[in-house]
């Protein structure tokens, strides 16, 4: 096993399936730098290489005699170590949700900094030099399009859309004021000379300013998490964090390279604006250009199902880094790319691989994000500081007042436009709700120490703010919401009456804004349905039916609610149907009309036990009662439905298909008034429709 | 009121008891005038002059609601056959946007009078009940636009759904009980979760009357 010593080199390119294989490159040289032989020491590989290196064929001639057992450290260190970096991560992870109010007192963002404190504590200590730095590579290539995909895929797609405008504003105008608000009076600060600060130029603090104005997507997701406020705020606060990367990078760029330019014409000041209108559209482009052929290309999987997710992973990533290439907005592109892909991709692949894309989807971003603050905390331990008393208090105090001017004068020009107004209480959230994290972080890191005498400074001065934003207002965030009493989100099981009364009142208000001739929001998004169903979905959805939300959510709803049931053993017989259903469904086109009634038959004769134990009991308290009081209620049901049956079949002889159907209506009808009953009657002499259904 | 233009006093009159600011009756009453053809009243038949609302599954819903006169706010009941500027103004109110300086009671009664004038959609036959032959009516149109359900379906959903706000309303019921239908409290009970203020209105000032009729 010795036969591959030496130093790690990179590895050849191989398929990009394997997206590790390219992080050992960059990892090796990073760890190769910064002595990592000595850091697999402290990780417990004992003393490398009991095997002496391979002689050069021919040089010298020692003979070796055989080794009954070797260790070959270095053959296996890339990997080794990411493993472990990941499985500690992981493991602390458990540690913190052991222990059940740590959590939501403090979020795990900080916990997790804190252990990658202590780990950069530990390196720093034994080997008396600066352990191996987040390369900004890594983390913007690997570690960030997992978040990202995982936030956009799940995006609420109304919500966003209709609170658009806001939230562009706040990303674009909001991190524009903050970035020049910031960068002049840093600039102010720094003209003190007691401050020992005068060679920072205008440039520089511009830059500085623009960079650290950005709010973080990572952060806000790690924080608002645990607090759940109402979804329009968060929509608010997350939607600009993924917006105002557009702007970021422009500033970013700009600003750098004006830095490095002697003169500055007014034709670059133009260029720079066009290319923020090419960076955030250009990004959106790809993003949705690949959602589409990612939609399209599953349109024909329906024969290799295993590989289904691959797409899913693959495009977005795609337009992750085809975004990067030409230096647009990944993060957008990205973000794009997962809302187109999601609405199609959805009705194209089968039940599990979508279970399969959410889960691994939940499991990447997880990870990331995990890593993300560990690192964060490693880095910040090491030689790579400056301190300054002013520059660092000076640069925290204009970030909280200039996002909390910025958010409230931003507010009242915006409230203008909006119907709902946002409160004073929801401008507090979103302006203590606009955290830093990682990405700050990273972009300091690339500044050219050439051009920037004063690196570490900055370093010094973004690292202070994060840790500020993420612990301070991060633990103090959620009870301040309690004490504010903002609006929480309330999480209730989707319920098919609402959904049946959100629709009618879409329509209501369509049809009102018809009636007065206003072209809203309504208008714009029921043409867009309509261009929608008439060409994007024949193309891109392979067994097009049109789809109705309501009957998509109660079928959903009803496959979900017999899955439980079959599970908790109520139904005795039933599990070979149910999925017998679901693993037909791939093959068939739709189920068959046998399956479908009995899928339904056995469905709808359980329909009032699962509501009832939906809406009002929570199934993991008042277990035993529950448990008694549904069995008695089966047991009742059942023996209606039975005589029910009997009833019917002295009656009809010819259709059975439709006394199967009509049993449960019955048994549940009965409830609702006479009427209803003989309601439920009253069909079965004139309607042909239904034997349609049998000869289906 | 009518084709000529309002007079202030008037105006004044209509604003205070609809909550419309001036500008927005006044461009209610140029898009009155274009629904009702420069007649004083407008009727059913005015409806159908509108291209997009055809599309709607619950055209016939919406245009009977201008109509009932529940909402009118007058004390009989069933239909009207014809409607001046302040009904059509009075329908229009109950989309209105809220303000910032409406106090708790201002709005708990703005959110009924939203949720009485969905209720009453709902409620065709005017007995204060939504009965499952009325609930199944209003599914069945709003899925009306998909030829391939089958009524089945459309049914089984009403029933579903019904059976949610029973247990919603009564909680748990008895083998033998019998559920009349959704009344108004129950109905409210049934909104609680749901900021019907929020999203119950239309931008009365962008009304752009360009959009018109022929």
């Amino acid at each position: 096993m010795g036969s591959r010593g030496g130093p790690p080199r990179p590895a050849a390119p191989r398929p990009p399936a394997l997206a590790l294989v390219p992080v050992l490159a960059v990892l090796a040289a990073g760890a190769a730098e910064a002595g990592a032989t000595s850091e697999s020491h402290l990780l417990g590989a004992s003393t490398m290489g009991t095997s002496p290196p391979p002689s050069p064929s021919g040089t010298t001639f020692e003979e070796t005699r055989l080794h009954v057992f070797t260790l070959d450290y270095p053959h296996v260190q890339i990997p080794f170590e990411i493993t472990l970096w990941i499985l500690l991560a992981s493991l602390a992870k458990i540690g913190f949700h052991l222990y059940h109010k740590l959590p939501s007192i403090v979020p795990e963002s900080c916990l997790l900094i804190l252990v990658g404190l202590l780990l950069g504590g530990i390196i720093f200590g034994a080997e008396e030099k600066s352990p191996p730095v987040m390369n900004s590579d890594v983390f913007f290539l690997y570690l960030l399009p997992p978040i990202v995909l995982d936030a956009g895929y799940f995006m609420p797609t109304r919500l966003f859309f209709e609170n658009f405008g806001t939230i562009f504003w706040y990303a674009v105008v909001g991190t524009l004021w903050n970035a020049i608000g910031i960068g002049i009076s840093l600039y102010g600060i720094c003209q003190i000379s007691a401050f020992g600060l005068t060679d920072i130029t205008l440039l520089q603090n511009l830059l500085f300013g623009s960079l650290i104005s950005a709010v973080d997507p990572v952060a806000v997701l790690a924080v608002f998490e645990n607090i759940h406020v109402n979804e329009q705020l968060y929509i608010l606060v997350f939607g600009e964090s993924l917006l105002n990367d557009a702007i970021t990078v422009v500033l970013y760029n700009l600003f750098k390279s004006f830095c490095q330019m002697h003169t500055i014409k007014v034709i670059d000041i133009f260029a720079g604006i066009a290319n923020f209108f090419v960076v955030g559209i250009g990004g959106v482009l790809i993003g949705i250009l690949l959602g589409f052929v990612a939609a399209f290309t599953t349109r024909f999987t329906h024969k290799i199902r295993v590989i289904e997710p691959l797409f899913v992973f693959l495009y977005s990533y795609l337009s992750y880094i085809t975004a990067e290439m030409f230096h647009l907005s990944g993060i957008m592109a990205i973000t794009a790319c997962a809302m187109t892909m999601n609405k199609y991709v959805e009705e194209n692949v089968s039940q599990k691989s979508y279970t399969t894309i959410k889960y691994f989807m939940k499991m990447l971003s997880s990870v990331s994000e995990t890593l993300i603050f560990i690192f964060m905390g490693v880095s910040t331990v090491g030689k790579n500081h400056e301190w300054n008393w002013a520059f660092v208090s000076f640069t925290l105090l204009f970030c909280l007042i200039w996002r909390a001017l910025g958010v409230f004068v931003l507010t009242q020009i915006i409230n203008v436009f909006r119907t709902i107004p946002l409160t004073f209480k929801d401008q507090f959230i979103i302006a203590y709700g606009g955290l830093r994290g990682a990405i700050c972080f990273s972009l300091v890191f690339l500044l050219p120490s050439a051009v920037f005498p004063r690196k570490k400074l900055f370093i010094t001065a973004v690292i202070v703010v994060i840790f500020f934003t993420v612990f301070i207002q991060g633990i103090t965030i959620r009870p301040l919401v309690e004490f504010l009493d903002v609006k929480r989100s309330n999480k209730k099981q989707p319920a098919v009456s609402e959904e049946i009364y959100n629709r009618f009142f879409d329509h209501v208000k369509t049809g009102i804004e018809d009636v007065c001739g206003h072209w809203g929001h309504n208008f714009w998004r029921d043409k867009f349905k309509k261009f929608d169903n008439k060409y994007l979905r024949r193309l891109l959805i392979r067994e097009n039916q049109p789809k109705s939300s309501i009957v998509s959510l109660y079928k959903k709803l009803e496959i979900k609610h017999a899955i439980e049931m079959a599970e908790s053993g109520m139904i005795s017989k039933v599990p070979s149907s149910v999925s017998l259903s679901e693993y037909h469904e791939g093959k068939i086109k739709p189920l068959s009309p046998t399956e479908m009634e009995n899928m339904r038959e056995i469905l709808t004769k359980n329909l009032y036990q699962i509501r009832h134990r939906t809406m009002s009991y929570n199934r993991h308290s008042l277990a035993a009662d529950a448990n008694e009081k549904q069995a008695k209620e089966i047991l009742i049901r059942r023996r209606h439905s039975l005589r029910e049956s009997l009833r019917k079949t002295n009656s009809l002889q010819s259709c059975n298909t439709f006394t199967v159907n009509f049993r449960p209506y019955l048994s549940g009808a009965h409830r609702f008034s006479r009427e209803a009953e003989s309601a439920s009657y009253l069909p079965i002499p004139k309607s042909s429709s239904h034997f349609r259904y049998q000869g289906n | 009121m009518g084709s000529a233009h309002s007079v202030p006093a008037e105006m004044r009159e209509l604003a205070d008891r609809t909550g419309f600011t001036s500008e927005q009756i006044e461009h209610l009453h140029r898009r009155f005038k274009q629904l009702s053809q420069d007649q004083l009243t407008i009727r059913k038949e005015n409806f159908d002059n509108i291209p997009d609302l055809e599309f709607n599954p619950i055209r016939g819903k919406i245009v009977h609601a201008f109509f009932d006169k529940r909402n009118l706010r007058q004390e009989s009941d069933g239909l009207a056959d014809e409607i001046n500027f302040e009904d059509f103004l009075t329908i229009m109110s109950y989309f209105r946007p809220i303000e910032m300086n409406m106090d708790e009671e201002q709005l708990d009664r703005f959110r009924k009078e939203k949720l009485k004038f969905l209720f009453h959609m709902y409620d065709s036959d005017h007995d204060g009940k939504i009965t499952l032959q009325e609930y199944r009516n209003v599914v069945e149109e709003l899925l009306s636009g998909n030829p391939h359900l089958e009524k089945e379906s459309a049914r089984s959903i009403a029933d579903g759904a019904m059976m949610e706000a029973a247990s919603i309303c009564v909680g748990q019921m008895g083998p033998d009980q019998v559920y009349e239908g959704i009344t108004f409290d129950d109905f409210l009970k049934m909104w609680q979760g749901i900021d019907i203020e929020t999203k119950m209105h239309v931008r009365f000032l962008n009304v752009d009357t360009i959009a018109h009729c022929y």
